[in-house]
């Protein structure tokens, strides 16, 4: 799978933008995710193996979603990891997963800006049009059914959401495969709790439009 | 979520109310609001049904194989030399096949005469260990009761391990695996401790003298290890050092059959 472009779709204003820095809101890290200059403890492999590598396949399923390829996601599971390890000692036992799937997520960033630059959306005109699009129960044409939405298959369902901008896709991945509340997505996202709201509803509309046209 | 909803029409409290993200109040007026009208309630219910969908389709996933290895490597949990592929072929595994090999022709020489065979046993001791923590089950045979652990052994290695009950002094048995250490597969026992985990790994060691359990740390796990009757024993976890040298001395003083 490779990332797909939104132009013209869903009246979502989305660009491809360089690598000029301008997409650093992307790139939000939190202190933790820094390196420490420490010397590694004698207990930082227990530590890794105990607080990171239990969260393993939340970490590549992460990284698939934003990276939009296997191969990658595993190079940036790895590259993640260790980063993780060398801020091991940072982190709280009972906060690790939230922190590995931040750790991650900003990895995975820094992998597109270097490697696809194009996949990266300005997230700011998307917030434009969200509260628009947050607009009630407008009879809206387009809209299908809900039985419609519960015949779509695997296919339809993994192509609708990976053709959502990525600061979508990834709140509704955090939220609705992995089960984070919208605290933890906020932490791991950097952003307040009510955009992790409003990019969900924004999320789900798009993505049950798209399996409503696929399926009718 | 407790500051009261301000905007009347809109649909985005339905996805809060639909995550468990609203308090009771919020919930309510919610559920009130969708009562009178047709288009939220319809709206709830492709979100409902989306949101079914992705569970159907989407579960979570594990990581997919290797990557663990890949992950356990780049942070150094995992020593490179120890995949022994022709292009890592090395001395010291070399030395490390010859001296199994023995062992198995034999079956008289004890592999843990030279320190550098103990490095070689001790780190193969700590990856089977870490192994077993990150595989879904540590163990190969489950069992809190000694008497169905130790006749598992039997038909699987030539001696089955010594096991006792260590329940009443909070370290219960979790269960057995066989691990293989060098070429050599060899009895672990499991034992937990306060949610975490001890593997007690048992090494033929004919003619060697009995020793005290001596600590020593591998990749950041402790480990003791001692010798009695005949039988090199490692107990490896993540544990304090306190607690694994309490272990260490009960299950040394403790009769396999009281």
């Amino acid at each position: 799978m490779t990332i797909v472009s939104l132009h013209g779709r869903d009246a979502v204003e989305t660009k491809g933008r360089l690598d000029d820095g301008s997409s650093e809101r992307f790139d939000q890290k939190p202190p933790i995710d820094g390196e420490n200059n420490m010397a590694p403890g004698q207990d930082d492999h227990a530590r890794f193996a105990r607080l990171v590598l239990p969260h393993l396949g939340d970490a590549y399923s992460l990284a698939r979603w934003i990276t939009g390829n296997r191969a990658d996601a595993e190079d940036v599971v790895q590259d993640a990891c260790l980063r993780a390890f060398r801020a091991i000692g940072s982190v709280g036992d009972g906060s690790a997963r939230p922190w590995v799937l931040t750790v991650v997520r900003n990895t995975a960033y820094t992998w597109l800006r270097k490697n696809r630059p194009s996949a990266i959306f300005a997230v700011e005109d998307i917030e434009d049009v969200e509260t628009a699009n947050a607009k009630p129960g407008d009879p809206d044409s387009e809209t299908p059914e809900t039985a419609l939405i519960a015949r779509a298959d695997a296919a339809s369902l993994q192509a609708a959401i990976m053709a959502l901008p990525t600061a979508y896709r990834e709140t509704m991945i955090l939220r609705d495969v992995q089960g984070l509340s919208y605290r933890e997505i906020g932490e791991v996202t950097g952003v307040p709790i009510g955009t992790v709201m409003s990019r969900l509803a924004r999320g789900r509309n798009i993505v049950i439009k798209a399996i409503g046209r696929t399926e009718s | 979520m407790t500051r009261p909803l301000i905007y009347e029409d809109s649909t985005l409290p339905i996805h809060a109310y639909l995550d468990g993200e609203l308090d009771p109040t919020n919930a309510l007026a919610v559920e009130t609001r969708m009562a009178t009208n047709p288009a939220l309630a319809a709206e709830c219910e492709r979100v409902e049904a989306l949101q079914r969908l992705m569970r159907e389709h989407l579960p979570r996933e594990a990581p997919p194989p290797g990557l663990r290895m890949r992950v356990e490597t780049v942070v150094g949990m995992r020593r490179p030399r120890r995949q022994l592929s022709h292009a890592q072929f090395s001395w010291r595994a070399l030395a490390a096949s010859i001296a199994v090999t023995a062992v198995v022709a034999s079956g008289a020489t004890s592999i843990l005469r030279a320190p550098s065979r103990t490095d070689l046993v001790r780190d193969g001791i700590v990856d089977a260990h870490i192994r077993s923590l990150m595989a879904s089950q540590p163990i190969d045979v489950a069992s809190s009761d000694r008497h169905t652990v130790k006749p598992w052994f039997n038909g699987r290695i030539p001696q089955a391990p010594r096991v006792v009950d260590l329940a009443k002094e909070d370290f219960p048995l979790v269960g057995g695996r066989i691990d293989v250490v060098g070429e050599l597969p060899v009895p672990t026992l499991v034992y937990g401790h306060r949610k975490h985990l001890i593997s007690l790994t048992a090494i033929p060691a004919p003619g060697r003298a009995n020793s005290a359990p001596v600590l020593r740390t591998v990749d950041g796990y402790n480990m003791y290890r001692w010798v009695e009757d005949g039988v090199a024993y490692w107990a490896v976890s993540d544990v304090a050092a306190a607690d694994l040298d309490k272990f260490s001395e009960l299950f040394r003083t403790t009769p396999p059959d009281q």
